[in-house]
């Protein structure tokens, strides 16, 4: 029978409690988080008192930045209560999820109680970092086994996109195929399979790499600047790289770990490395922490003008310093090149001390890592998956490995005498020389036991471009591509820096649609950057504007307009399926398309503003029209119009999709979300299909969007001259708000009139173009061109 | 003719949004005032009452409809009495006691209720539509200004600190907490009968009845150096915060005029009356310094030099705007709010003349002096002052 989760019960509402209860509530599901009740509260008879620790633990999480929740009023969905009182009630949840504190004495108190009360064939997990998941069975009924299994989340669970599976022998394998399958699809995870050993799998070759470093930073001779600018975004890594990272996690949670795996992994061929170097432990008992004791490897400080300036520590003398620029010539060779698979090889054969790091340290790593096999894992690509999804490394280390090549990194090693394991050799002497290799679409993986490749599972419902991008694509230019999905839907995919949008890419998006109105039924616009789209490209509206072209500035906005509008007004279904940012003209391609499929994490947001612009790539006119379209006889219009004027007016971005639609960004009931980034293209795939298959129809431009002329321009006017003299704004925000404010208003119009979309974005082009004149307007541009700043003027 | 004052009472004042009243609307509110001001006369006939006559700042929802017609059904029972509502902002509550002693005098009425009532619970500040003209928000736009913003030009023009300012409010909610807890308002009160029905933890319905009849502004514990740290609201850079503004409030509170033939009839005993009424225009931007130009006005309207003047009760729109009249009229600053003003007690906007009126009267009741005079702000530029003799 097909298990089903409606609701969850969550047993610790600490920090990973109360946030995994909030990404449950994320995902629709009903959530019953408990904890203790408080010593002071045992006597007492009010709700109140006797939940005060699990409500201020809730309360405290969900105010936390970045948020866990997706909405605030996903809020509702989380039920709280007690251990004493409530623990009764899981008997009619579906899942019970332990996440109280790490001891496994105290898991087990918990263990025994679930028993008392829990339904037969109902889910119940532990999630832990750290604790072997089989010593929790001791004790427990043959149902209860069967139906556990451990888990680990990665903090925050919402963003961090790894989720470890830990069973045991006795957990029934139905159960760890739905956790796998639920873990990707309904939250969106990297689910990866874990052998139940020493902190799995993730955290186990993450620490590692952390250790190695720690090592042998001072045998190489660098400092710490030197090692996050060489581990940081040049590989691919956050650019919180190693010791920043170290900072943000903390020194001692990161110091446990490696104490554990010292203990636990005795036959370890690298278990050395996980006792701390002598400076780590002045750094402990110093109690320089990281961030949460505001000093670590960095500290944060301020100068005698009261300006914040950032130290390093020095490893040698333990004392802090000012941040010195790290320049390696490797490094600058990487520069112009942004595919990562082509710089690692560079970066591997550098002839100067960064190119000796990166032998060293990757060597390590490869050695570490094929030793790890099959102890850890059976497979590579597991260990891929969780260190890409755990530690937001873009390549896993047998990609790497693959990126700079199997016998070139071979020699390195064998040169170091890093042994790695044997079936390397035979791998190689099998005729193998990659890890992975994609075949119609699809990734397969380097199978050891059978010395072949096979694919790897979980692919038969999703899609990806990176795997179609070299035998699919119809048609590409510098920033953008075309390339075929298949059954009839092709897709656009923006490739330009950071996905801004500039001319070639409005020519991608005509010739897509061209394409896809001749001899397709269906157009996706989505894309696998880091984000969907930064906006359009400020620099050539910045070059325009200061030549004074202003009718080819005019040319390029209207172009801009007609290409927003042929994404609406096209023979054919147009998705646009966003995630991460999608700012500015990245939101404005979203608002046209015909059906919007949002990833969860997209952030989208008119923020023209900001450089001193109004929207106008159909961005104005689009939200005076759903301003008009969600306007019910009797609804106070002026306040309507408010909401929808400080939107823009105030750049608000969405925290996630969901407040997207809060926003007004998103439509209710033709836009969606999709929490699994996996399966988003072949859902947005599928949704222009149906859309297709229903019958599709080009819309008509629209002619009865009812503007408010004068009476919201009054509102305008005051509005915007109370906020400046309020110094909430400056004067020139003053004068950004009137422009935008009467693009809204369709202008100063004695009542309210039905205008055309061509009317607004006739209106909305002309004041970006006012704007464009604007002296404050260009600097603001500037700042945001040269520095990425926002310049307040 | 003259007019007499026989009957003064409010109901306590409750702050807006999560108080006492929030389940009360103003006209139930304002007909549970009137029936208790309606004892304190037995032998009035209440059909002999000529008008009802109610500020109110904010005529609208709740409020709107003509809410003095209803509270006059409401609170006579009897359909014959008519009633009108008058709207000059803040001080309409004590405009209406005004425009009831003029048709006295003029001899088209020998009987009315006047006051006012506002509660700002249900409605915000400015109304439910804000929909000012384009013309004037382009060439004018400080005549729309909100309140607070006024604040700080009077700040910024005559020079009053945010030290002096917290101070002020220091001192007004330190007044207004002994008078609260000595019970010096409990004679002018009303207490109000209050219902509410809600849902209880298990979805069931509940009634809940409690009576108001004690201020609930005040803030036990108010330091000068707590209202330092707090972030000014209107202006990012200015110096008015939320503790040295006035508080948003619900409140009612009327009054019973009489000619000479009616104090005949009915054998009821004189206790004010109010010897002028004068209002005055200045600019919007700085609508706080009204009482400057409206203080002596009144006075000389009464004949009277501002020195005359016993006590005051000077409305505490900000802190700021209080201490300007103060600086600009040179009064002396130990004989006004004796009792702490709108910035601990609230400030119902519509009913604060009428509620300041009840209040003086009580006072002078006490100290035993003649004339005392009820002053305020008024939005868009106006300033407001009257003068009470006691009798």
């Amino acid at each position: 029978m097909k298990r089903a989760i409606k609701k969850v019960a969550v047993l610790g509402s600490g920090v990973m409690g109360s946030a995994i209860a909030a990404h449950f509530a994320n995902v629709g599901c009903k959530v019953l988080l408990l904890d203790i009740v408080p010593d002071e509260a045992k006597e007492s008879t009010k709700k109140q008192e006797r939940n005060a620790i699990v409500n201020g633990h809730l309360k405290a999480s969900i105010k936390s930045k970045p948020a866990p929740l997706y909405s605030s009023k996903f809020a509702s969905r989380i039920e709280t209560g007690n251990f004493t009182d409530d623990m009764s009630k899981i008997a009619k949840y579906d899942w019970i999820i332990e996440v109280v504190i790490e001891r496994l004495d105290i898991k087990k108190i918990i263990f025994e109680q679930v028993e008392k009360f829990r339904t037969p064939g109902t889910l119940i997990t532990s999630n832990t970092s750290g604790i072997p998941i089989h010593l929790m069975l001791d004790g427990r009924s043959d149902d209860f086994k069967a139906h556990f299994c451990g888990t680990h989340f990665f903090n925050p669970p919402r963003y961090l996109k790894l989720f470890e599976i830990i069973p045991t022998p006795e957990t029934k394998p139905e159960v760890v195929a739905f956790l796998m399958d639920y873990g990707k699809k309904i939250l969106g995870k990297t689910t990866v399979l874990c052998k139940d050993t020493p902190a799995f799998i993730a955290n186990r070759i993450g620490v590692f790499a952390i250790m190695a470093l720690f090592h042998s930073v001072k045998e190489l001779g660098l400092t710490v600047d030197e090692v996050d600018k060489l581990t940081g975004p040049v590989l691919g890594r956050p650019k919180s790289a190693t010791f920043r990272t170290a900072d943000v996690v903390g020194l001692d949670t990161l110091v446990l770990v490696a104490n554990g795996l010292k203990d636990n992994t005795p036959n370890d061929e690298a278990n050395a490395l996980f006792t701390l170097p002598d400076y780590v432990g002045k750094m402990i008992d110093n109690k320089w922490l990281g961030s949460k004791t505001k000093q670590g490897f960095y500290k944060k400080v301020k100068d005698e003008n009261g300006k914040s300036q950032i130290l390093s520590l020095n490893l040698d003398t333990l004392e802090y310093e000012p941040k010195k620029r790290v320049k390696f010539p490797t490094l600058e060779m990487t520069k112009p090149i942004t595919d990562l698979s082509k710089r690692m090889g560079i970066l591997f054969g550098g002839k100067d001390k960064a190119g000796e790091f990166y032998r060293s340290v990757f060597g390590s790593l490869f050695a570490y890592v094929t030793n790890r096999i099959p102890e850890i894992s059976d497979e590579v690509y597991r260990m891929d998956d969780a260190l890409r999804a755990g530690f937001g490394w873009q390549q896993g280390p047998f990609e790497a490995w693959d990126a700079i090549g199997l016998d070139k990194a071979l020699k390195v090693m064998e040169a170091a005498g890093k042994k790695p394991a044997a079936w390397i050799y035979e791998m190689k002497e099998a005729g193998f020389d990659s890890f992975y290799k994609v075949e119609n679409g699809k990734r397969l993986y380097y199978d050891i036991p059978t010395k072949s490749y096979l694919e790897i599972p979980g692919q038969e419902k999703t899609l990806s471009l990176a795997l179609l991008r070299d035998e699919h694509t119809l048609w590409k230019n510098n920033d953008c591509s075309i390339i075929d999905l298949g059954d009839g839907v092709i897709n656009l995919e923006f490739h330009s820096k950071m996905n801004t949008i500039g001319g070639e890419v409005i020519a991608g998006i005509n010739k897509a649609i061209d394409m896809a109105e001749a001899d397709y039924s269906a157009l996706v616009i989505s894309n696998e950057g880091e984000n969907f789209s930064a906006g359009a490209n400020v620099g050539m509206i910045f070059m325009m504007a200061v030549e004074q072209e202003y009718d080819e500035l005019d040319f390029a906005i209207r172009s801009f307009q007609n290409t927003v509008m042929r994404i609406r007004y096209s023979s054919i279904p147009v998705i646009v399926a966003p995630h991460g940012m999608a700012l500015g003209g990245g939101c404005e391609i979203s608002m046209h398309a015909d059906k919007v499929i949002a990833h969860a994490e997209t952030y989208i947001g008119l923020v023209e503003f900001g450089v001193g612009l109004i929207p106008g790539g159909g961005g104005s006119k689009e939200f005076a029209l759903r301003l008009s379209d969600e306007l019910h006889d009797g609804d106070i219009r002026t306040n309507q119009f408010r909401n929808r004027f400080l939107t823009v007016g105030q750049a608000k971005v969405a925290t996630s999709a969901y407040e997207g639609f809060e926003l007004g960004y998103l439509r209710p009931g033709i836009d969606e979300v999709i929490v699994s980034r996996d399966f988003h293209l072949a859902y947005a795939k599928q949704s222009a299909l149906l859309m297709a298959e229903k019958g599709y129809t080009q819309p008509s431009q629209r002619t009865d969007i009812k503007v408010m002329g004068q009476e919201a321009m009054g509102l305008v006017y005051s509005g915007a001259n109370s906020m400046m003299s309020g110094n909430y704004m400056s004067k020139h925000d003053e004068v950004i708000s009137i422009k935008l404010g009467s693009v809204l208003a369709g202008g100063d119009l004695s009542e309210i009139t039905e205008v055309s979309e061509q009317y607004l974005l006739d209106l909305e082009r002309k004041a970006f173009l006012e704007l464009c004149t604007e002296r404050k307007t260009l600097e603001r541009i500037q700042s945001i061109v040269t520095k990425g700043k926002i310049l307040r003027n | 003719m003259d007019a007499y004052i026989v009957a003064a009472k409010r109901s306590a004042v409750g702050k807006s949004g999560k108080g006492m009243f929030r389940f009360t609307r103003p006209d139930d509110m304002a007909a549970q005032v009137i029936k208790g001001l309606l004892k304190e006369v037995p032998n009035l006939d209440v059909t002999r009452i000529d008008d009802v006559i109610v500020g109110n700042a904010t005529p609208e929802a709740e409020q709107g409809l003509n809410i003095g017609r209803m509270i006059s059904l409401l609170a006579l029972d009897t359909d014959k009495v008519p009633g009108v509502t008058v709207n000059r902002y803040c001080s309409s509550g004590i405009q209406t006691i005004a425009m009831g002693a003029q048709q006295i005098h003029a001899g088209m009425a020998d009987c009315i209720i006047a006051g006012g009532v506002e509660t700002m619970s249900p409605i915000p500040f400015g109304g439910w539509r804000l929909t000012p003209n384009a013309k004037i928000s382009k060439e004018n736009p400080e005549w729309y200004w909100g309140m607070g913003l006024t604040a700080e030009a009077v700040a910024h023009q005559f020079k009053i600190t945010r030290e002096a300012q917290d101070e002020f409010a220091y001192h007004s909610q330190r007044k207004a907490l002994e008078a609260v807890e000595s019970g010096r308002f409990k004679s002018g009160i009303i207490p109000i009968d209050v219902e509410q029905v809600y849902l209880d933890e298990a979805g069931k319905r509940q009634v809940r009845n409690y009576i108001a009849d004690t201020d609930e502004g005040v803030r036990k514990g108010t330091t000068v150096e707590g209202l330092s740290r707090l972030r000014p609201v209107f202006d990012a850079k200015g110096t008015v915060t939320a503790g040295n503004a006035s508080q948003t409030s619900d409140g009612a509170a009327f009054v019973i005029l009489m000619s000479e033939k009616m104090l005949k009839e009915t054998g009821a005993t004189p206790i004010a009356k109010l010897a002028s009424y004068g209002v005055v225009g200045v600019e919007p931007r700085i609508m706080g310094i009204g009482p400057v130009d409206a203080i002596p006005k009144a006075a000389k309207m009464a004949g009277l030099k501002v020195d005359d003047i016993e006590l005051f009760e000077l409305n505490e729109a900000f802190a700021s705007q209080s201490l300007a009249v103060l600086q600009e009229t040179g009064i002396n600053p130990d004989i006004v709010n004796v009792n702490g003003g709108a910035i601990a007690l609230g400030h119902p906007l519509g009913c604060t003349g009428a509620k300041l009126t009840v209040q003086i009267i009580e006072e002078m009741k006490i100290r035993q002096q003649k004339y005392g005079m009820v002053t305020m702000c008024v939005g868009t530029g106006q300033g407001a002052a009257g003068v009470i003799e006691m009798l």
